[in-house]
């Protein structure tokens, strides 16, 4: 290789790094630094805050013994590692186009005296640093914060202790991060192998979605595994499930680095207290007990050490082999099944009333479906709605078993949850645009009004969001509820969440999918808010039914006022919408100076 | 009547175009000519709605479309410079989704549609993904989308940009057949031998301003050597020797190490 070889790659590297980052198709005005400043504060913020959240019982505890904290640490572990594996896993499929040259590179790069193998190479030392920077600054910070807060009351560990579990932290987080961004671009190239270049066309979409749903899944269902679970999956006296494996293997690692720091540490008490023989006894019994997982500790390391470089050997050869040569601008051609023709027609005749409406539904749904950023958005709605459920479900079985009555609580907010994630996964949605460059063919054919267009997208999101879910869950309600009570709360679920849907629409003042992107004014605020509404609404309307469903006076009093709240809110959208509002398509977000407010200051100064 | 009055257009301090005027009657096809840089694309963009003017005025019969500037491009049709459009529809699906904000009815809507595809040689990729469209495509799913709703004002910019010969040499018959209609055209090019042979006026920008405007015999006329209308732009908008500049090109270019 010539010395300009090596500048050549290193230039294109840079580049691709570049396009890793950027997001030029959702906002041309963005600056890149600011939006890579506020992501990495917000995954920062989240990781520095879990860390703490994880910590407290070690930080607030007066004694700490060694024994049962080598125990308790397990789950953190295995939360820190999970969340590393997830979150890297994530990035990558956020970038999941551009982890393979694209069209436009080859348009761009095509022409130049370039040999395909350095723009190969240069588009994977891209994906590389780029797995490998990611998976570094996500949990370089948690990696000193953690160990550290451990043992800040553990008087018997030493400086050396520490570094060591701090090192033991950072290699596991940081190999099972690797994994998890070189598992989904080795899945990417095994794939399109499969596949071939157009069957990974047709497929990949689905795949990312795929993937996505899984990963948030696994993010989400972790903090409800308990340690008494983990112990068992490492002990292997409790099969662990498939998706827990890869964690497993790097809490091993992660454990047998760190060797018996913690376990074999000195109980030292607090100054003029003496340890009573009843806690020395059960500290005894914790370090025995974590004495006997270490030889399990060590052959679930070795797994780790085997398979990381194997799954980014894979990823690398499956990378070179599906890149050796330049993509060519293809059209994927669509064979429409007859079961989808028949749906559209139908569809079509449904809509064809109101042309706006028509056009608003079908974008809806072409854009949900079919553009990168919306299919993202609609994946973690998904996974955060099958996750939800789960674990309600969990809890209300334990409460079923202890409860006498026949309608428990978690199994009647189930529904409504679901539908009220994806109902606020939608309304995130819409404020992102679909293709910002072509919002000018809206612009040129807007009617003025956006009373139509928008009711078209909000019955889109009736059908996807209410509706099938609705149709999905009803038999499981059937099955547990009876037919009757099972299609009445099928049906007082839907209804509330057709007024959740209108409420959330109610300021709405823009055209979904074609206007700039704005950031949410208050993010810390508004998603707390989101998070507590999700979480309190389902379970006070799920207690409000049940009261409602022990009499069948009372059930029809219940249909009737949310028929009545669905009835407000569309008559107060109305009036609302009743004076057309000039649209501005391409409004942009206030500068960083205004949004500190230092206008409004020298204003008032002057 | 589409009357422009007066346009202005600054970009933070530096004017894009000054004092733009012309009128263009119904039936008539009006070429925009001039250098890149001239601001043609801005009055173009002006002209669509799709941006504001900082100062002057747009009037269309007897309105200033500033009042009223969504019943305006009710009227207007449009094919713009650059080819963007949704890559995740297919050309059906974004002629649908603008027929239908045009508040066309799907029975007319789909009979349009399928008889445009037709007709500009697009229906075996009518239901392809437009990401995999080539550009002569992409333009033609433009010129079906500016026409769905039978406008009465068409301003092209750059219309056979990436067209193949066939459908260049259509679209050539198809403007003067929609003038002869009662059409408003405005036809911004730098092909020059097409506005010379497609417009009855003629309006040339150069640095924002308009240095000629009128029929092509007359900026003939102003120059009295010219033969052609290439020779006329460039005697008015040409502040190098073409033929010097092309020769430092070349020695530029021929420069090793």
């Amino acid at each position: 290789m010539r010395a300009d070889d090596g500048q050549t790659i290193r230039l294109l590297t840079r580049l691709f790094v570049r396009r890793l980052l950027d997001n030029d198709l959702v906002s041309p005005h963005a600056d890149r630094h600011d939006s890579l400043g506020v992501v990495y504060a917000v995954v920062l913020s989240l990781a520095v805050f879990i860390t703490f959240f994880v910590s407290t019982p070690y930080l607030a505890a007066y004694i700490l013994l060694p024994g049962p904290t080598a125990l308790s640490a397990l789950p953190d572990r295995f939360l820190f590692i999970a969340a590393s594996l997830s979150v890297s896993a994530l990035a990558a499929l956020l970038v999941w186009d551009a982890l393979a040259l694209e069209a436009r590179d080859a348009a761009i790069l095509g022409p130049l005296p370039l040999a395909p193998w350095a723009i190969t190479r240069a588009k994977l030392l891209a994906a590389l640093v780029f797995g490998v920077m990611f998976s570094v600054a996500v949990n370089v910070v948690p990696s000193i914060l953690y160990p550290t807060f451990l043992t800040m009351n553990l008087r018997g560990v030493t400086v050396v202790g520490i570094g060591r579990l701090i090192a033991a932290h950072a290699i596991s987080v940081i190999m099972a991060g690797l994994l998890g961004f070189f598992a989904i671009l080795a899945a990417r190239g095994v794939l399109r192998l499969a596949f071939g270049e157009r069957g990974f066309k047709r497929v990949s979409s689905g795949a990312q979605s795929l993937f996505v749903v899984a990963a948030v899944t696994g993010l989400l269902l972790t903090p409800t595994i308990s340690g008494q679970t983990i112990r068992e999956w490492v002990a292997g006296t409790v099969a662990s499930p498939v998706a827990a494996v890869p964690v497993l293997w790097h809490l091993g690692l992660n454990e047998s680095i760190a060797g018996t720091v913690v376990a074999d540490a000195p109980a030292v008490m607090p100054r003029r207290l003496s340890m009573p023989a009843w806690m020395r006894r059960d500290d005894e019994e914790h370090r025995a007990g974590y004495r006997a997982l270490r030889p399990n500790f060590e052959a679930l390391a070795r797994w780790a050490w085997l398979v990381v470089p194997a799954v980014v050997s894979l990823a690398v050869v499956a990378f070179v082999w599906n890149n050796r040569r330049l993509p060519e601008q293809t059209a994927a051609l669509r064979r429409h099944s007859p079961a989808r023709t028949a749906l559209l027609r139908v569809a079509q005749r449904l809509t064809r009333a109101n042309p706006e409406a028509q056009a608003g539904f079908f974008f809806t749904l072409q854009t949900l479906a079919r553009s990168g950023p919306h299919r993202m958005i609609v994946a973690i709605s998904i996974a955060a709605a099958l996750t939800l459920p789960s674990v309600l479900l969990v809890v209300s079985s334990a409460a079923i078993k202890g409860s006498a009555s026949p309608l428990p609580l978690g199994l009647l907010a189930m529904q409504v949850t679901v539908q009220l994630v994806l109902v606020a996964g939608f309304r995130y949605a819409v404020v992102v645009p679909a293709e910002l460059v072509a919002n000018w063919s809206i612009r040129m054919a807007w009617p003025g009004d956006e009373r139509g267009y928008l009711a078209g997208g909000k019955h889109a999101a009736l059908l996807a969001a209410i509706a099938v879910p609705a149709l999905v869950l009803m038999p499981l309600h059937v099955a547990v509820f009876g037919s009757v009570v099972g299609l009445v709360h099928g049906l007082l679920g839907s209804l509330f969440a057709v007024a959740a849907l209108d409420a959330v629409f109610l300021g709405y003042r823009k055209v979904p999918f074609a206007c700039t992107y704005l950031p949410l004014g208050d993010p810390k605020l508004l998603w707390s808010l989101g998070g507590a509404t999700l979480l309190a609404v389902p379970y006070a309307l799920a207690s409000l039914e049940r009261s409602a469903l022990t009499s069948p006076a009372w059930t029809a009093a219940f249909v009737a006022s949310l028929a009545g709240i669905v009835l407000a809110i569309k008559v107060v959208d109305r009036v609302r919408r009743r004076e057309p509002q000039p649209l501005d398509f391409d409004e942009r977000p206030a500068p960083p100076t205004q949004r500190l407010g230092v206008f409004e200051r020298m204003a008032v100064d002057d | 009547m589409l009357d422009v009055r007066h346009l202005t257009k600054y970009y933070s301090a530096v004017a894009a175009i000054r004092d733009v005027s012309f009128t263009v009657a119904p039936g008539t096809i009006v070429g925009l000519l001039g250098p890149n840089g001239s601001g043609k694309s801005t009055t173009v963009s002006i002209l669509t709605g799709l941006r504001e003017a900082s100062g002057g005025e747009v009037w269309f019969n007897g309105s200033n479309v500033a009042t009223a500037l969504v019943e305006y491009k009710a009227h207007v049709g449009y094919v713009p410079e650059e080819a963007h459009l949704y890559s995740f529809l297919s050309g059906r699906e974004h002629l649908q989704l603008v027929g239908r904000l045009r508040r066309i009815t799907e029975p007319l809507l789909t009979n349009k549609i399928a008889a445009l595809l037709e007709l500009f040689g697009l229906m075996p990729a009518a239901d392809q993904s437009m990401s995999g469209y080539s550009k002569g495509m992409r333009q033609k799913v433009l010129i079906m989308a500016s026409l769905l709703h039978d406008p009465d004002v068409l301003i092209l910019d750059e219309p056979e940009s990436g067209l193949d010969l066939t459908a260049g040499l259509v679209l050539r018959h198809l403007i003067p057949i929609l003038a002869a209609r009662g059409k408003i055209v405005v036809y911004s090019s730098h092909l020059l031998d097409r506005v010379e042979r497609l417009c009855a006026d003629v309006v040339v920008l150069h640095r924002g301003r308009i240095v000629a405007h009128g029929p092509v015999p007359q900026l003939r006329a102003m120059i009295e050597s010219s033969a052609s209308l290439e020779d006329v732009v460039a005697e008015l908008v040409s502040t190098v020797d073409p033929e010097r500049t092309a020769r430092d090109i070349a020695e530029v270019a021929a420069l090793r190490p």
